[in-house]
């Protein structure tokens, strides 16, 4: 049958942002035929929203004098709460400073040293030397025992992804945008290529490649609240999962960041609570120093996070259709001061909630941020499970992050891990020769067109997809949110898996006919049940706090038994996922204090 | 070699700097209507002064030929223009109608009365030019009587031209840049409201003086 | 706040069933605080009309995907507030870029085959030195780079231009103010004869009409007037010196 239109190249990476663009460029320098699959425009992927920067330990600016890479790992290692790859954060820490020349090399307008001495908002003096004038500077960062965060202005991610989209126009390197994959092709020990489905007509792609990437980005949309872009929802790793041979590593690792504006959740930075804002309650009571009276609103990220739903969980929420929040308090800063140290937050509020911060209370609440976990690779970046299946960025478990990513840790990543697993599939697909049975490709193709059919005719019942996938975002938002406890997620397991059965039965409204929405998310939902099992159930197992995984049950960390991954599997059929463990690499810095005080800190701007 | 875009089959036949050359020439032939226009405004506007003042100006610019050599010259300076400008009216004008339409954007609306003000201009211009011709040499009585007789046809050639001068300078320096936009607008808008001004004062002595010399 | 009933009226076409020629259809929606023409839509499609079209990606003005013509202006609907506007508001999907279906168009294709015609790239001769430090740039430099930059390739620009409307090869403000990016940038080795061959045309920077919908309707306060008329004093200069 030949109804599917098929393409055939050496390398296929799905998913155009940081991550998978850089992986490209490394495989077609190679030589090598790269077709790369996009949900949408590589210029519109989420890595442009990243406005921090990204880690790299040049050393130029004066408060990053005498940085090198040793200092980058240790502060790395901290942060993970001992739970990354030490070899893989050492390749990460020793690559950063090239991948960032190289950034600069091809585009990337940095902000530069100026020489001189500047006052800090704290009253302490430093001066940049004549001698590094010019060279690419970094600014603070939360975690981080060295200024080295590397940005341009206000658009770090925003730059970065014109850059290297730009070299990928030039390469000429073939970009299908509006494709989705929607089902890996393999063999049982080969990934062969994907089935995509066409957002442009709702038609079926086959693409035959010796070597797939998945490079999706993270699985943020889960939560009902995220910061990430609408599209983050954890495609590949569903992919990945479905093969029933790809592990997942370290799912339940999932960090949050504690003020989210309400209802379209984009991040107030912390400066806001930095400069002296507090947070308040439906009764207008400042909560946080009841809690927490010796830091109030600036005890470390996942405190006041754990606080806000503490709080919440109590009534204390102002009500809404987009569920309780609370206040964000700043206008007694005055309007001189939130117009000028604090404009980017007041024009947030202004352009997406209408809200004046200098009269107004800001909404806010806790909300989803990154994923340390996704698809398992070894530091080449190499796939668990299946050959010629590797992974990239957010979407992978290289694992740099463990159980907590550092600020500008997450850009650098995608950089690094792009340039140097991109070296990795380029010998890959160098060495590989590109086998396959048709039958099996047409078998896959045709298991995808018939779960179309199905949706559109109703032919396994008519739930309504948008009410189960918010019911999933509900249940992970209550019960697997930042601060976890045994019984909360027995309750979203218990939840998770009636949702999983019920989207068996999905039936379309609509006709599901061309670049139909609905048909869209109806594919999607039960990879993104299947993914929110995963996080669950592993959270549920992990019977310790690390990172960001708070157990209140379980408040310490117990490296005994616990320092070790988590892997999840899932197997064909199966109600909930496998789950197995691996040890961490420990090379060079065991297990110790993070030395946060308080429990451990997420940072992430 | 670095690839930057030039195709070689670009590089035989058609001037590769053509478009600039017409886009200089619709720059520098409007200043100089532009111009001539404001001068002609404040020299017909000498009327509010006195009869005589408009004629000893007349008879000045006739006895050191200004006049036959600037009438000529401006209308070659007006014919290279409408030539120039000619190539911006689209194939399909309903593409433009609509577009103004649907975005209700008030420079965009400008432009389509420059359009209907340039050719309102090119007829009535081309009367005007042919009566002061007919009526050689220019004095305040002939000129009088005829403001007088066609009042209207001034007032409309009045607004039509400065209008269309208005927003044509103003829109060059927009796309040059050399002054801001508001600034430019806001001063270009003061000089336009004083030359229609003096113009419509001009024409009101002249429609006075038609009735009294006739 | 008194709630308000909205009224959405909505361009629908979708190519696939090209029996249902495009019309406006109506829903009705209560408003929220707060509310954005993202969360609106949203809601229409979740609540009343799954089939409804539309692109939102980051849904807070950084990824440029959401630009349609919002009671006919150009404008993002992640930032576009409800409450600013009367209880109609009228939808349509940008003129110029092809019809994906109701509200979503294709940029995405428009602004690759625009890098591609424009070069948008660095070009040098230089090799990339791993072991080498990075090349120094003053700030002033980096920032006036990045001024341009800001584009997020959204479309407003190019849905405002009557330029844009009428003739298909037109690079448009944001074309013209991609290639000011370059100009700026010492590391690329262009010549400014080079660059005259890719927009000293009409199809580049003389095509302009000068009308600056696009300095208007630019989201990111972009200043396209001053980068339209860098590049045309640029190109003139260009042109003349040969």
């Amino acid at each position: 049958m030949s109804s599917y239109h098929t393409h055939i190249t050496d390398v296929l990476i799905i998913g155009a942002g940081l991550a998978g663009e850089r992986a490209a460029i490394e495989a077609s320098s190679h030589g090598l035929n790269t077709i790369i699959l996009s949900l949408v425009p590589p210029r519109r992927s989420h890595s442009t929203a990243a406005q921090g920067g990204m880690q790299a330990s040049l050393g130029n600016s004066a408060m990053g004098k005498g940085d090198s890479s040793d200092i980058h790992f240790a502060d790395t290692v901290k942060g993970s709460d001992w739970g990354c790859e030490q070899d893989v954060a050492r390749l990460f820490c020793e690559t950063v400073p090239i991948a960032v020349r190289q950034m600069a090399y091809w585009g990337v307008p940095w902000s530069r040293v100026v020489a001189g001495t500047k006052t800090l908002p704290d009253g302490r003096v430093i001066e940049d030397t004549k001698d590094k004038e010019g060279l690419i500077t970094g600014r603070n960062f939360g975690g981080t025992a060295k200024w080295r965060t590397c940005y341009t202005a206000d658009g770090t991610g925003h730059t970065m992804q014109y850059t290297i989209d730009s070299i990928v126009v030039k390469l000429g390197i073939t970009v299908h945008d509006r494709m989705e994959a929607i089902s890996l092709i393999h063999d049982g020990e080969k990934c062969l290529g994907v089935v995509a489905r066409c957002l442009r007509t709702g038609k079926l792609n086959v693409y035959i490649a010796k070597a797939t990437v998945i490079a999706t980005g993270g699985y943020g949309r889960l939560y009902g609240a995220s910061t990430n872009a609408v599209i983050c929802e954890g495609t590949g790793m569903a992919l990945a999962i479905d093969t029933g041979q790809v592990p997942l590593g370290n799912m339940e690792a999932v960090q949050f960041h504690p003020t989210g504006m309400v209802p379209v959740w984009i991040l107030i930075t912390e400066g806001a609570r930095g400069d002296g804002g507090y947070l308040l309650d439906k009764n207008h009571h400042r909560f946080m120093p009841d809690y927490e009276p010796a830091k109030k609103d600036l005890a470390s990220r996942d405190v006041v996070s754990r606080r806000m739903i503490q709080h919440m969980r109590k009534g204390l929420g102002v009500d809404s259709p987009y569920g309780p929040y609370l206040w964000l308090d700043i206008r007694h800063l005055g309007a001189k001061h939130i117009n000028t140290n604090l404009r980017e937050i007041a024009n947030i509020c202004r352009n997406f909630a209408g809200v004046d911060p200098i009269k107004e209370l800001i909404p806010v609440r806790p909300t989803q941020h990154y994923s340390m976990g996704g698809v398992r690779t070894n530091i080449d970046g190499a796939a668990y499970g299946l050959k010629g299946l590797f992974a990239v960025g957010e979407a992978s478990c290289w694992d740099l992050h463990g159980f907590n990513r550092l600020g500008g840790n997450s850009l650098a990543e995608t950089v690094v891990m792009g340039m140097v697993v991109g070296k990795r599939i380029a010998e890959y697909a160098l060495g590989a020769t590109l086998e396959y049975s048709y039958a099996l490709v047409e078998e896959k193709a045709k298991q995808q067109q018939e779960r179309i059919d199905s949706l559109i005719a109703c032919r396994h019942g008519r739930e309504d997809v948008f009410k189960i996938r918010q019911e999933m975002e509900e249940t992970l938002m209550d019960y697997v949110g930042i601060f976890r406890t045994g019984p909360a997620l027995q309750t979203a397991v218990d939840r998770l898996q009636v949702l999983h059965e019920r989207s068996k039965h999905i039936g379309l409204r609509t006709s599901g006919v061309g670049a139909n929405p609905e048909i869209t998310a109806a594919l999607r939902l039960p990879g993104m049940i299947r993914l929110a099992l995963t996080i669950s159930y592993g959270a549920l197992q992990r019977t310790e706090s690390r990172g960001s995984h708070a157990r209140e049950d379980f408040p310490k960390r117990d490296d005994a038994n616990w320092l070790k991954r988590t892997l999840a599997y899932w197997p064909d059929g199966a109600v909930l996922p496998e789950l197995k463990y691996e040890p961490v690499t420990i090379t060079e810095l065991p297990p110790g204090d993070r030395g946060y005080g308080e429990s451990s800190a997420s940072s992430k701007n | 070699m670095l690839d930057t875009g030039i195709s070689p089959q670009r590089s035989i036949g058609r001037n590769p700097r053509m478009d600039l050359y017409l886009d200089l020439a619709q720059l520098i032939s409007g200043f100089l209507l532009v111009g001539f226009l404001w001068t002609h405004m404040v020299f017909v506007a000498t009327i509010i002064i006195g009869v005589n003042t408009f004629n000893s100006l007349a008879q000045f610019l006739d006895d050191y030929y200004l006049s036959y050599v600037g009438i000529p010259f401006i209308g070659l300076v007006a014919l290279i223009h409408v030539i120039v400008v000619c190539r911006r009216i689209p194939n399909r004008y309903q593409d433009y109608w609509r577009h103004a339409r649907t975005i209700m954007h008030f420079d965009t609306w400008t432009w389509i009365f420059q359009v209907v003000t340039a050719l309102g201009i090119a007829f009535l211009a081309g009367i005007h030019v042919f009566l002061v011709i007919m009526g050689w040499p220019i004095e305040a009585d002939t000129s009088a009587a005829r403001m007088h007789a066609f009042w209207w046809f001034y007032l409309v050639l009045l607004i039509l031209g400065e209008y269309h001068a208005g927003f044509g300078i103003y829109r060059q320096f927009v796309k040059w840049g050399w002054i801001k936009r508001k600034t430019i607008g806001f001063a270009l808008k003061s000089i336009t409201v004083i030359i229609v001004a003096l113009g419509l004062a001009a024409l009101w002595v002249f429609v006075q003086l038609g009735g009294a010399l006739r | 706040m008194k709630n308000r009933t909205l009224t959405f009226s909505i361009f629908r076409y979708n190519p696939a069933t090209p029996e249902i020629k495009p019309h406006m259809q109506s829903y009705q929606l209560d408003e929220t605080t707060g509310m954005t023409v993202f969360v609106a839509l949203n809601r229409i499609r979740e609540e009343q009309d799954p089939s409804l079209m539309f692109d939102f990606v980051c849904r807070a003005a950084i990824c440029g995907s959401c630009a349609m013509l919002i009671n006919g202006k150009p404008r993002l609907a992640c930032k576009t507030l409800t409450r600013d506007y009367g209880s109609k508001i009228t939808l349509m999907p940008l003129p110029v870029f092809k019809l994906i279906g109701d509200l979503s168009v294709d940029t995405g294709t428009w602004f690759r085959h625009l890098s591609i015609k424009t070069r948008a790239w660095i070009h040098t001769n230089k090799e990339f030195d791993p072991k080498a430090l990075e090349e120094r740039m003053d700030n002033a430099t980096a920032l006036e780079i990045y001024e341009p930059e800001r584009c997020i390739e959204c479309g407003c620009c190019i849905a405002g231009c009557a330029t844009a409307n009428i003739r298909e090869d037109f690079l448009g403000a944001a074309g013209l103010n991609r290639v000011a990016r370059f100009m700026v940038d010492p590391r690329d080795h262009r010549t400014e004869q080079e660059y005259f061959e890719v927009v000293g045309s009409d199809e580049g920077v003389f095509g302009c009409y000068g009308l600056m919908a696009c300095d208007d309707n630019c989201p990111t306060q972009l200043p396209l007037q001053w980068q339209l008329a860098f590049v045309r004093r640029k190109m003139a200069v260009a042109g003349l010196k040969r």
